[in-house]
């Protein structure tokens, strides 16, 4: 071969990062690689928070923690180097073993104190993309979380507490709109709604005099095009819609074969379905047409926006559907046939983003025009609270422990803890803070029981799977929050690891 | 006591919490306090299988958790796209055993723990090498391997001997997917009780791969499963972690793909459909691991209940997880005891029965041989029982074995074998 290899193979850093680029691609690994966390405490579960984003190459983290190495963190943390860390500062030591992980990321320990800089330097946070707190002290948590809330500039916060085998975590966020949710429903082919080019490609095929290798090689699309067409016009131009009429219509698929073993035809038989299910704009994208955004748009307003107003404009004219797709799934048929048929997606697609494009009224970069019309039927908005509001809404947080009890319960006993001074608290204090949290006489579920014993039994307890477990999870999170591809939680997201569930409340 | 001499005080102040105590789904017979701490530090000995994405995390957490005594196989060597996510690897262990670098790792950071590596395969060992652990811990992206694993472990139960029950935890990744579980041989469902529950590897038709091409991996498939054999000849084999072997395929994939007017071979592309990669983060394999750790953990201590047996999860929408009970299959060729049926055609030749088992989810079997009570009906090797066999292939199954007949199959990827009771429809 002619070409050379050192052009074609990829760099080390693509090596290095081959196994995540196959989930998120260069467009999220470079919003990785722009973010910048801060992370509150250098505890076991920080560090294992921090490791699963330094591995993947996050830009810049700041460790802020003003405490010295203690012995049992000598023990529990992996970013601590034993006997020989104790009494050092912990944000330094942890930094300085994290940076190990990941030439390519940029650390930094900060040995001050949140209490201090909450008072003197509020604007220390917007250096931020994105902030984690890990069993933050109650008042300062409360504090941070609404300084952070009350400007839209500021960072995400992630709320993260634990306490033996039972842990939860929480995302502050305003909005996080979603282009690529990595959704698993296909956009539509549109065979009910064909295209002119399609329809008229269909109709021009000679089914009865054809070749029979041909007959065997054409694409299911076309067939059940043509036979949508053909039945439509002996049906007053209607569908097949009963029962009978379905069965009769595949049927009539199978009566087109000229060989018994034509796959083609089994397929279309198989995608029928197709002809008689109308396609439309999905109703979770049509909701998202009544977001109060799109109310008062303006040339500030988030460039997702302007194209999701765009999008709605498109769906109101006829045929009244998403901006069709290329993306074709493989089918029985010849490379030609094929091909040919790519060719005419392709060519209506690109008419139709051209349509769409001409709806915008605001200018939008292209790329973020494709990526957005190519992703259209899995578009999410998640708009996000306050930390903590539902724990300040007794009769909301009643109802949503009773509709996951488990969750509810293990969440319940978590935001006891964090309400009872000693560090040793009894069931029966913990018991008492989580009543009050409840609408007065509130029955607390059977299975808060089991959480309260469980705390009751282990308080403080940074246990080095449940650290590693939530640094998992929590990673995962910020991973989807940062390079807004998947699909973040929305709540929190509670987990006990003594029966081994995760559960959202 | 409970402590060695690397133990420093408040060492294990945070696990000592849940030592020291029982919570209130604890079973009653935990014995909290020394005893627990001591058989954790000082007796129990525990077996990793596999130093990857898992086992990295794996070995950390049960360092950190107070196992003292571990032991480590993996026969691979480290690889730069390892580095994501195995995190006791830094680029100058490149092309080192990782069995080895991580067990100096893990022995460097975490004081007085002992780690044992063993750069080799797990077919290497015999029973009486893994009887000497308490348990063992699967994280591995093999399917042969895990289920060579599983049905050893089930085999080496005696009985007669608890102590040879050794119970199993297996981990795997994909993605922002992963599961965990935890497998007691012969008395919960086994590795193979649940072949079917695994994606069926996507296969492309050799007609389609040589004559109608229609997708990127088609033309990629053609000259990795055609071309390279016909231009190289049988004694060249293709080595997938060359890059130069995959870039020769890339550049011939890319001219099909051309000459087909089909668009989308890349090189990475091309490397992941020989490879056939899975993506991976240090994110799910630290969840996946974490939970078989701490499945270890209380299966070694008593102090909860451990996972009965199952948990799935699936991080690509919000947070879902799934934890349920995995039946054990009655006919699971493994630990069910009895024989598959298999009804077949009156009409079905030998060689189609192969294809049959080669295809079926829940046998996977590769080069299977086959034999009944009275015949040798078809051999893979050595070559002249290959050669003496070969004439069976194009006879019925019905003129070698009666109905209500079994066949034994049998192949050198499995240590086991598989009973099949045909009957003919
Ligand atoms: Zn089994």
């Amino acid at each position: 071969m002619s070409t050379d290899s050192a052009q074609v193979q990829p760099d080390n850093k693509t090596r290095r990062y081959d196994r995540q680029l196959r989930l998120w691609a260069a467009s999220g690994q470079t919003a990785l690689e722009n973010a910048r966390l801060l992370v509150i405490s250098g505890s076991a579960t920080s560090t294992s928070i921090l490791k699963n984003l330094v591995l993947p190459g996050v830009g810049h983290f700041t460790i802020l923690d003003s405490t010295p190495v203690t012995a049992r963190d000598a023990g529990n943390n992996f970013f601590l180097e034993g006997t020989s860390s104790i009494g050092k500062s912990r944000a330094q030591e942890a930094v300085r073993l994290l940076l190990e992980l990941n030439d390519g990321v940029e650390g930094q320990a900060d040995t001050s104190n949140l209490e201090h800089i909450l008072d003197s330097n509020p604007s220390y946070f917007s250096a931020f993309t994105l902030v984690i707190a890990h069993n933050l002290e109650p008042k300062l948590l409360e504090r941070l979380s609404a300084l952070l809330w009350a400007d839209d500039t500021l960072p995400m916060l992630v709320v993260v507490t634990s306490a033996g085998f039972l842990g939860e975590f929480y995302i502050q966020f305003h909005e996080h709109p979603i282009i690529e949710s990595h959704s698993e429903n296909t956009p539509s082919l549109r065979i009910d709604k064909a295209f002119p080019a399609l329809q008229e490609y269909a109709s021009s095929l000679d089914f009865a005099n054809m070749d029979p290798t041909e007959h065997g090689h054409i694409t299911y699309v076309v067939i059940l095009v043509r036979a949508l067409a053909d039945w439509k016009a002996a049906h007053d131009g209607k569908p097949p819609q009963t029962y009978e009429e379905k069965k009769l219509f595949k049927e009539g698929l199978q009566s087109m074969k000229v060989k018994f073993d034509e796959e083609n035809f089994d397929e279309a038989e198989a995608q029928a379905y197709r002809c008689w299910t109308e396609t439309k704009v999905p109703s979770d994208i049509s909701a998202l047409f009544q977001d109060p955004q799109l109310g008062t748009l303006s040339s500030t307003s988030p460039p997702f926006f302007h194209l999701l107003d765009a999008l709605r404009k498109f769906s109101l004219e006829p045929p009244h559907t998403l901006p069709l797709t290329s993306s074709l799934p493989d089918m029985k048929a010849n490379t030609t046939n094929y091909i040919e048929l790519q060719k005419l997606y392709k060519a209506r697609a690109e008419e139709e983003k051209e349509k769409f494009k001409s709806l915008l009224s605001h200018p939008v970069d292209d790329a973020l025009i494709d990526s957005f019309v190519k992703n259209a039927h899995g578009l999410k908005v998640l708009r996000g609270k306050q930390y903590g509001t539902l724990d300040k809404d007794p009769a909301a947080l009643a109802s949503a422990i009773l509709a996951s009890p488990k969750a509810g319960a293990t969440h319940l006993a978590l935001s006891a803890l964090a309400r009872v001074s000693s560090s040793s608290p009894t069931e029966e204090e913990l018991t008492a803070a989580a009543q009050a949290l409840l609408p007065p006489g509130t029955e607390l579920p059977e299975e808060f029981e089991n959480a309260v014993g469980e705390i009751a039994r282990s308080p403080t307890a940074d246990l080095p799977n449940t650290a590693a477990f939530l640094g998992g999870l929590v990673a995962q999170e910020v991973i989807k929050m940062i390079t807004k591809q998947y699909v973040p939680i929305e709540s929190y997201c509670v987990i006990d690891l003594v029966e081994t569930w995760t559960g959202i409340i | 006591m409970a402590t060695t001499s690397t133990d420093w005080p408040d060492r294990y102040y945070d696990i000592d919490q849940i030592l020291e105590k029982p919570g209130p789904r604890t079973d009653p017979d935990f014995l909290a306090g020394d005893g627990v701490k001591e058989f954790l530090r000082t007796k129990a000995k525990i077996l990793v299988i596999g130093a990857g994405g898992l086992g990295c995390e794996i070995l950390a957490n049960l360092a950190l958790t107070g196992f003292k005594d571990i032991h480590v196989i993996d026969m691979d060597t480290i690889d730069i796209s390892n580095l994501n996510r195995q995190f006791l690897f830094r680029p100058k262990d490149v092309g080192r055993p990782k069995a080895i670098v991580a067990a100096e790792f893990i022995m460097n950071r975490v004081p007085g723990v002992q780690v044992t590596p063993y750069y080799g395969k797990i077919q290497d060992k015999g029973d009486d090498y893994y009887l000497q652990f308490n348990l063992v811990i699967c994280g591995l992206d093999s399917v042969e391997a895990r289920r060579w694993m599983s049905a050893t472990l089930v085999n080496l139960v005696d009985p007669e001997n608890p102590e040879s029950l050794k119970p199993l935890i297996d981990g795997g990744t994909e993605g922002f997917r992963g599961q965990a579980r935890v497998i007691l041989p012969t008395i919960t469902s086994c590795y193979e009780c649940s072949l079917d529950m695994l994606n069926k590897p996507t296969a492309f038709p050799i007609c389609t791969i040589a004559n109608t091409p229609r997708q990127p991996e088609h033309c990629i498939e053609w000259a990795s499963v055609l071309e390279w054999p016909r231009i190289h000849g049988p004694d060249k084999k293709l080595d997938n972690d060359d890059p130069e072997h995959i870039t020769w395929l890339y550049n011939l994939a890319s001219a099909r793909a051309k000459e087909f007017n089909i668009e989308g071979v890349t090189w990475s592309l091309t490397q992941g459909v020989v490879k056939n990669i899975i993506p991976a983060i240090a994110s799910t394999n630290a969840i996946i691991a974490a939970s078989c750790c701490n499945e270890a953990f209380k299966i070694a201590t008593s102090s909860a209940a451990f996972l009965n047996n199952y948990f799935m999860l699936i991080g690509t929408d919000g947070v879902y997880s799934y934890t349920f009970e995995h039946e054990k299959r009655d006919d699971c060729p493994v630990c069910g005891g009895s024989s598959l049926d298999l009804p077949i055609s009156s009409e079905m030749t030998v060689e189609q029965l192969i294809e049959l088992l080669i295809e079926r989810q829940d046998v996977q079997i590769k080069k299977p041989s086959l034999s009944s009570d009275s015949t040798q009906i078809y051999l893979q090797a050595p070559p002249d029982l290959e050669a003496a066999t070969r004439p069976n292939l194009t006879k019925k199954v019905q003129d070698l074995v009666a109905a209500g007949g079994e066949i034994t199959v049998t192949s050198r990827s499995l240590p086991f074998s598989l009973s099949l009771r045909i009957s003919y429809t």
